[in-house]
């Protein structure tokens, strides 16, 4: 049964990952997402988490638990891991395999201060990261929650999009998304119609239903049936720049088939506004509330907000942007979602654009109002 | 016995991936020699289907397709940490992690001692032969006081690790072994006593071979030098036993 | 666009910042109202000083940070330059005394100053009762927040301790009592 409760972000994790029937979280403590793992980590040795075969483990260090979450999937079940700023830094060894291979890891990413250690509390400079992170070309799937409750919604999401999609799938929150607390709804993904995608595993499967011939970029893998038996075997280091260009191909090929089918977005305000508002995740958030501040003082404004960063909405964005007279890009950081907004409207919609840019620090709706209102 | 190996009557393993050989390492390598002794303790214990092997970054991924057997290979250094994850995932699983001495005492190093230190339910298998093979002959945390090597051109310095008498004082219960590929009936013994720990879920079980890397040490034109070096020079400094 | 009631708190790490702002808005919400909490947290948890920020409203509230507070709540003197850019004309202030001695950059907003370490140590005998001193001020100062109706929604935020000992609950109910009447 649906149940509203005040809820922390990280415990809003926590329960989406057990909703989504996630089974094992490998991780390390950081803050500001230490909580997913506490939560976690209290369900696995409790009588219920036992039956359900609930897996926890504290790695050596952020690099150790996002290898074990390779080897989870690998073996077929719902794996995740939850970490943020320095750790997210580390564990971009492990996704890039992931992308390589396509596999499905998951992880709930809360950003925090950067450069470097910086504060442990918020920032949104981990989309470079989160979105292109490693040394690939960022074929990963990235959902930017702006709520509590969409917290939970996007964190059993990520689970059915990785394992439908194969691809790296990641929910990028934040410190205060992480740390606040308020209503959140929890309720079963059964109860709204929505159905859970069984996890299948690429090593030692003898009854596999999905083919990895397709899914895994060829060059990458061998197999051999002897007796009725399927011995599957892997490999990320190839020996040619042309085998090397043949997964890229076959990845991106992948990509550019289900980008259309993945890609959200949302847009708020007037149709007719002349000031098109470009945020995300929590600064979405306080840009409506400022739409609504600005709504008061007689102006018109209007906000676009990525849902997922990574395929990023460029169609509607383009839509959005070629009504505006002038966009606004406000962001806790410098030129990292504008970068994506530049690039997305480059050649094809001509409207100046002006970067409200405050990196590792937060955005109020009063800040947003007073951007707008200057223009 | 499959019909590959049967048309060639070899004296290879049955999970021996006859179509991937002859196999890539160089003339004299130990690893083929290890990978030998696994697979024909894999036969013995008829495990086949329940293997899966990890393999490091290095001249181990050149086993990526050595076997008919499940296998991954991973990044440098973390295979350790991949067959932790699919263990802890799938219990039923036999998981190997196949690492070199650089993945496993140096770049990896802290997850083999925690791994060690946690008693994970995996095997470890790490192949010392003193250098960076793969990657031109650099030092190793492996490599022996005075050996000349790429990046220590004026010898290397007094220290090396010891792995399975370092893992051994993490952990009194693992099963802990340093083989020598000279001594192949010797090894394949202990692959099946490790894999028979492994199966019963007794906890860490951690192998390192003695293995010669001829390129490397310069001596591929002459066996008899690279078995005194094997012998003489690497297992004085690593003995060869249980711990 | 009715905006919602908007409290910030600050005072050394260990006097309890985060657990009552915590408690505040947790508990409103019990009551059946909108809120939100947010910790302002850092690396210096012992020896520096913590921030949280609450609010409270009809309507959903998207963001948990603000820039003006309706309720500025010190408990130590160093708090009060730290959160001193969350004052705006008609701000209500709530002081702790025991720590805060100098008043002069705050005197015009007429604080409540109350001396809720003092009160719980030397008239309650419990010095942990600290936090519902101060938390009984803050309640008469919050509109739409009734004494009662807190009271009950901290029977349900407490059940726990309560079950463990009784007598705690009494003893809350008093410190809660003895806060709120110390504003008039």
């Amino acid at each position: 049964m649906a149940e509203k409760k005040f809820l922390m972000g990280n415990e809003a994790l926590g329960r989406a990952a057990l909703a989504a029937g996630a089974k094992a979280l490998f991780g390390y403590p950081i803050t500001p997402t230490s909580e997913v793992l506490h939560f976690w980590s209290k369900e696995a040795c409790g009588p219920k988490g036992k039956e359900r075969g609930l897996i926890f483990l504290q790695a050596e260090d952020e690099i150790g638990a996002s290898f074990m979450l390779i080897g989870g999937v690998l073996a077929g079940t719902k794996s995740f891991t939850a970490t943020g700023g320095p750790g997210h830094v580390l564990m971009q060894d492990a996704f890039s395999m992931a992308e390589a291979m396509r596999l499905p890891v998951v992880a709930y990413l809360n950003q925090r201060g950067g450069p470097s250690t910086s504060t442990v509390i918020y920032s949104q400079s981990e989309v470079n990261l989160a979105c292109f992170g490693g040394n690939g070309n960022g074929y990963r799937i990235v959902y930017a929650p702006s709520n509590l409750q969409e917290m939970y919604d996007y964190g059993i999401k990520v689970f059915n999009t990785a394992w439908k999609y194969r691809f790296p799938t990641f929910l990028l929150g934040d410190g205060y998304l992480a740390k606040m607390m308020g209503e959140v709804e929890i309720y079963d993904p059964k109860e709204k119609g929505i159905a859970m995608i069984d996890p299948e595993a690429y090593m030692l499967e003898k009854k596999r239903v999905r083919p990895l011939e397709g899914l895994v970029p060829s060059p990458e893998l061998e197999i051999r049936r002897e007796d009725g038996v399927e011995y599957a075997c892997f490999r990320n280091c190839l020996n040619y720049e042309e085998e090397t260009l043949k997964v890229n191909l076959e990845i991106k090929e992948a990509w550019d088939a289900v980008a259309a089918e993945i890609v959200e977005h949302e847009v708020v305000g007037d149709p007719d506004a002349e000031v098109l508002i470009v945020a995300f995740g929590i600064v979405a958030a306080s840009a409506k509330t400022a739409i609504k501040m600005l709504a008061e003082k007689g102006i018109k404004a209007r906000l676009f907000r990525p849902i997922t960063l990574r395929p990023f909405p460029d169609e509607a964005m383009r839509q959005a942007a070629a009504k505006a007279k002038r966009i606004v890009v406000a962001e806790s950081a410098i030129n990292q979602l504008a970068r994506f907004v530049k690039d997305c409207l480059y050649g094809r919609v001509n409207v100046p654009l002006t970067e409200y840019a405050r990196p590792s620090i937060g955005i109020t709706p009063s800040e947003i109002v007073d951007v707008v209102a200057k223009l | 016995m499959n019909a590959a190996h049967a048309e060639h009557n070899l004296a290879f393993p049955e999970c021996v991936r006859i179509e991937s050989k002859p196999h890539l390492f160089c003339p004299g390598c130990g690893h083929p020699e290890a990978l030998k002794a696994l697979g024909f303790a894999i036969d013995e214990l008829g495990i086949q289907k329940k293997v899966a092997l990890g393999v490091d970054i290095g001249c181990s991924l050149l086993a990526w397709d050595y076997f008919n057997l499940d296998t991954i290979e991973t990044h440098h250094g973390r295979t350790i940490p991949v067959m932790v994850g699919m263990k802890r995932a799938n219990p039923d699983a036999l998981t190997i992690a196949y690492v070199g001495d650089g993945g496993a005492y140096a770049i990896g190093s802290g997850h083999l001692l925690n791994a060690a230190e946690r008693d994970e339910n995996i095997m470890v298998i790490v192949i010392n032969n003193a250098v960076y093979a793969m990657t031109g002959g650099q030092e190793a945390p492996t490599t022996l006081p005075g050996m000349i090597v790429d990046t220590a051109p004026c010898g290397a310095d007094e220290y090396f690790i010891k792995g399975p008498q370092l893992v051994r004082e993490i952990n009194p219960t693992a099963f802990v072994a340093r083989g020598i590929t000279s001594r192949q009936l010797e090894l394949r013994k202990l692959m099946k006593d490790a894999l028979k720990f492994h199966m019963e879920g007794r906890g860490f079980v951690f192998v390192e071979v003695l293995s010669p890397c001829t390129l490397n040490w310069k001596t591929m034109d002459n066996p008899h030098k690279t078995f005194d070096f094997l012998e003489r020079v690497l297992a004085r400094a690593y003995p060869v036993g249980r711990f | 666009m009715k905006e919602p009631f908007k409290i910030v708190i600050c005072g050394e790490g260990g006097q309890g910042v985060l657990s009552i702002a915590k408690i505040i808005a947790h508990s409103a919400w019990l009551q059946g109202k909108q809120a939100v909490y947010v910790p302002y947290f850092s690396t210096e948890k012992r020896g520096g000083v913590s921030i949280a920020f609450a609010q409270i409203g009809d309507e959903p509230i998207p963001y948990p940070r603000f820039t003006k507070a309706d309720l500025w709540v010190v408990m130590s003197q160093r708090a009060i330059p730290r959160i001193a850019e969350y004052l705006q004309d008609g701000t209500k202030i709530v002081a702790n005394s025991f720590l805060v001695k100098d008043f002069s950059a705050i005197e015009k907003w007429k604080p409540y100053a109350i001396d809720a370490a003092g009160i719980a140590k030397n008239r309650l005998k419990k010095p942990r009762t600290f936090n519902m001193i101060i938390l009984g001020a803050m309640l008469k100062l919050i509109p739409g927040m009734s004494k009662e109706s807190f009271s009950q929604s901290l029977e349900k935020t407490f059940k726990d301790k309560y079950e463990k000992d009784p007598s705690l609950k009494e003893l809350n109910e008093k410190a809660l009592t003895i806060g709120y009447d110390l504003i008039s």
